[in-house]
């Protein structure tokens, strides 16, 4: 478990920090494998999670990063970093994680105090980037790295959520892609004209 | 010419196209059969289901009908059937809209279904999902078709309420964090969720709690998170304005009142101070941007913002307020849905969201303009309007509870409010046309609706029925009324 949630704090702040737009849907994969590997092993194996585990990973690991780089491959800034590659906002970014394990410590005991710690840096860390990042693209990055940490905060829970508010969430979560990808993209989502998706900050 | 500046507009004498007649023509009026049945089928309930028997639960126990579902599943379809006529009598009207408006009349029908689910919901996660899905369905209604939004505002609408849904559910993970910590199990079914809270000052709890109401007021258009709000109620088409503004936004309300059924008891101080905050900040915020406001949809849009501003004051006083308050709501869907649909028509003839241009509007569209005047004044509180009797309830309530200083500053801000809304509006109304234009005939469907909301709006003002009134008062004393 410690293990997953290191991976999946690294699939957060690797592309943060040291990679561009278009690699994005490869670490919210990688995000979307270790939030399967925790709904896996938290709890005991059950087809409740075993079915919720599989969606996870088909869904948040396979299907959502293949939608999404079929949007950001057309995407005419496709280069650029989540995070505006200064000292500001990577001075902003690392206190912000600091402050958000220091929040985790709250938790007393080491293993929630960890998930605490990565969901909050995830959180503050998607904050981050749709506050300073003008590309509507990265700002939908932003918002599934928050609901993906929104996810993780359910290896909390004592049992796993009911499956319908599972299954509810996780239609959210493709409603959030779908949707997010037609807005940013053309009126045929999959079009192959490269647009201008610069919007405004938040 | 702009694709906005023509959206939609009427040519009164023209026969049906081939588009109408060769396309789904039976789209929108089998719409409106179903949207009534969904209408009768709530009132029925209404008038068969006796106060006593509830809570009703079904469906596992997800879904529940008590006093608060019950009226506002009753408000919010009622409101959908009349702008399910709206969308009806713009089909018959203006042509180049017909296939847009088949479009979002679908995606209409969809949301209303999740909107009526998310208020029969009994599970707060759940209803927190089907808020966000009636996001989705919402942009969608914004943006499709040739004359809708632009993607850049349907854009700022999904990231803002993304962004506090994300909020109200990382508040709901704090109270998992607090119920985990006291060695409890949190379970979200609102009938139940009680027993993993505790009246002790528990710093996740209050965080949690902070943080729900803080993600629902940015849904309610509530200070600091409201920008979203008066560029979507502009941008959107009308159909679409009034379905965010007085059936998503009830959706939201349900939200928030149940959030208060489970917390009034736990922690009173607590939730009234933060609605006092953002309701005083809301209000605030509406009076200066409505005294800037040239633009007749933007500054409903900002009256918006002060009317959530004074539903959180009045919940944030609770007890004598309360009734105020549920009063308030259910007047406010109507004469928001009534003014925005008043303004697509005015809109429709003049192509045009600026006050300017419509300078004695009253006498080109002259019942267009009059239940304009009706739907200004009900949204100002003026008697016989069910507003003015709610927002005297509310005053009286925060009298009551000894806060003066609150008093004060609500009857300043309203009073600002009035006096900016009608330097706008009056002179659009009244004043001398830049133009001479011909009288606007206006078909008998596009009218009656409207008048039944100045009925309903002057009935809840003077004469309420015994039954309305339990209701209400159901729902009043569920919130902490006295």
């Amino acid at each position: 478990m410690t293990l997953a949630l290191i991976i999946c704090l690294l699939a957060t702040l690797i592309p943060v920090f040291f990679g561009h737009e278009s690699t994005a849907p490869f670490w919210l994969g990688v995000q979307a494998l270790s939030l399967g590997w925790i709904t896996l092993t938290q709890h005991p194996l059950s087809w409740h999670v075993g079915l919720a585990g599989v969606e996870v990973l088909l869904v948040r690991a396979l299907l959502v990063p293949h939608l999404m780089r079929r949007v950001i491959v057309r995407h005419a800034a496709s280069h650029i970093g989540l995070l505006p590659s200064n000292l500001f906002t990577w001075g902003i970014a690392v206190s912000m994680i600091i402050f958000a394990f220091k929040f985790g410590d709250g938790a007393r005991a080491d293993e929630r105090a960890l998930t605490l710690g990565v969901v909050a840096s995830t959180v503050m860390i998607a904050l981050l980037i749709l506050a300073t990042n003008q590309q509507r693209t990265s700002q939908l990055v932003a918002l599934l790295f928050m609901e993906n940490a929104l996810a993780l905060f359910e290896s909390l829970m004592p049992e796993p959520w009911p499956l319908p508010v599972h299954l509810a969430i996780s239609t959210v979560y493709l409603l959030t892609v779908s949707v997010g990808s037609w807005l940013v993209g053309d009126h045929a989502v999959f079009g192959t004209q490269r647009i201008d998706v610069t919007g405004e900050t938040l | 010419m702009n694709p906005i500046s023509q959206l939609g507009m009427e040519r009164p004498d023209e026969a049906p196209t081939a588009a109408y007649r060769n396309g789904a023509s039976w789209l929108l009026p089998g719409m409106l059969v179903l949207v009534s049945l969904l209408w009768l089928s709530s009132l029925i309930t209404f008038l068969v289901t006796p106060l006593a028997a509830m809570p009703i639960y079904f469906a596992g126990r997800y879904l529940v009908l008590d006093a608060t579902s019950l009226l506002f599943v009753l408000v919010v379809n009622t409101v959908y059937l009349v702008i399910s006529v709206y969308m009806l009598s713009r089909e018959r009207t203006s042509h180049e809209l017909i296939t847009d408006l088949r479009v979002r009349a679908v995606w209409s029908l969809l949301f209303m279904l999740v909107v009526n689910l998310g208020i029969l919901c009994n599970h707060l996660i759940l209803q927190w999902t089907l808020i966000e899905v009636t996001t989705a369905c919402a942009v969608v209604m914004m943006v499709c078709g040739k004359f809708g939004a632009s993607r850049a505002v349907a854009w700022r609408y999904m990231l803002y309420s993304s962004m506090t849904l994300a909020i109200t559910f990382l508040g709901f993970m704090c109270l998992v964090q607090s119920s985990a910590l006291r060695e409890m199990t949190m379970n979200f079914q609102i009938d139940q969720i009680n027993r993993a809270l505790t009246t002790d000052r528990d710093p996740w709890q209050r965080l949690g709690l902070a943080l729900i109401l803080f993600g629902l007021g940015g849904k309610l258009g509530l200070a600091p998170l409201y920008s979203w709000l008066p560029q979507t109620y502009e941008a959107a088409p009308t159909s679409t304005s009034a379905l965010l503004a007085s059936v998503q936004f009830n959706l939201c309300v349900v939200a928030m009142f149940r959030a208060l059924q489970v917390f009034q008891d736990i922690e009173p101080g607590f939730v009234s101070q933060e609605l006092l905050f953002m309701g005083y900040l809301s209000l605030v915020v509406a009076a200066i941007q409505i005294m800037a406001a040239r633009n007749y949809k933007r500054l409903i849009a900002y009256a918006c913002i002060s009317s959530s501003g004074v539903i959180a004051i009045g919940l944030s006083v609770g007890q004598a307020a309360a009734y105020g308050v549920v009063l308030y709501v259910v007047s406010n869907a109507f004469v928001k849905s009534l003014l925005f649909i008043t303004a697509g028509r005015m809109r429709s003839v003049y192509g045009t969201n600026d006050v300017g241009p419509l300078s004695g509007v009253i006498r080109v569209l002259p019942f267009a303009g009059l239940l304009f005047t009706g739907g200004i004044f009900a949204l100002l509180g003026f008697p016989p309007f069910a507003s003015f009797l709610a927002e005297m309830l509310i005053l009286s309530g925060i009298v009551q509870a000894g806060n003066l200083l609150a008093f004060t500053l609500l009857c300043v801000m309203l009073t600002i409010i009035f006096v900016a809304t009608g330097r706008t509006i009056f002179p659009m109304l009244w004043g001398t046309p830049p133009k001479a234009r011909a009288p606007f005939k206006e078909s008998l469907i596009s009218i009656l609706p409207k008048l039944g909301f100045v009925g309903v709006l002057t009935m809840l003002g003077t004469y309420t029925p015994e039954a309305v009134t339990r209701l209400l008062s159901a729902v009043a004393h569920s919130i902490g009324g006295s």
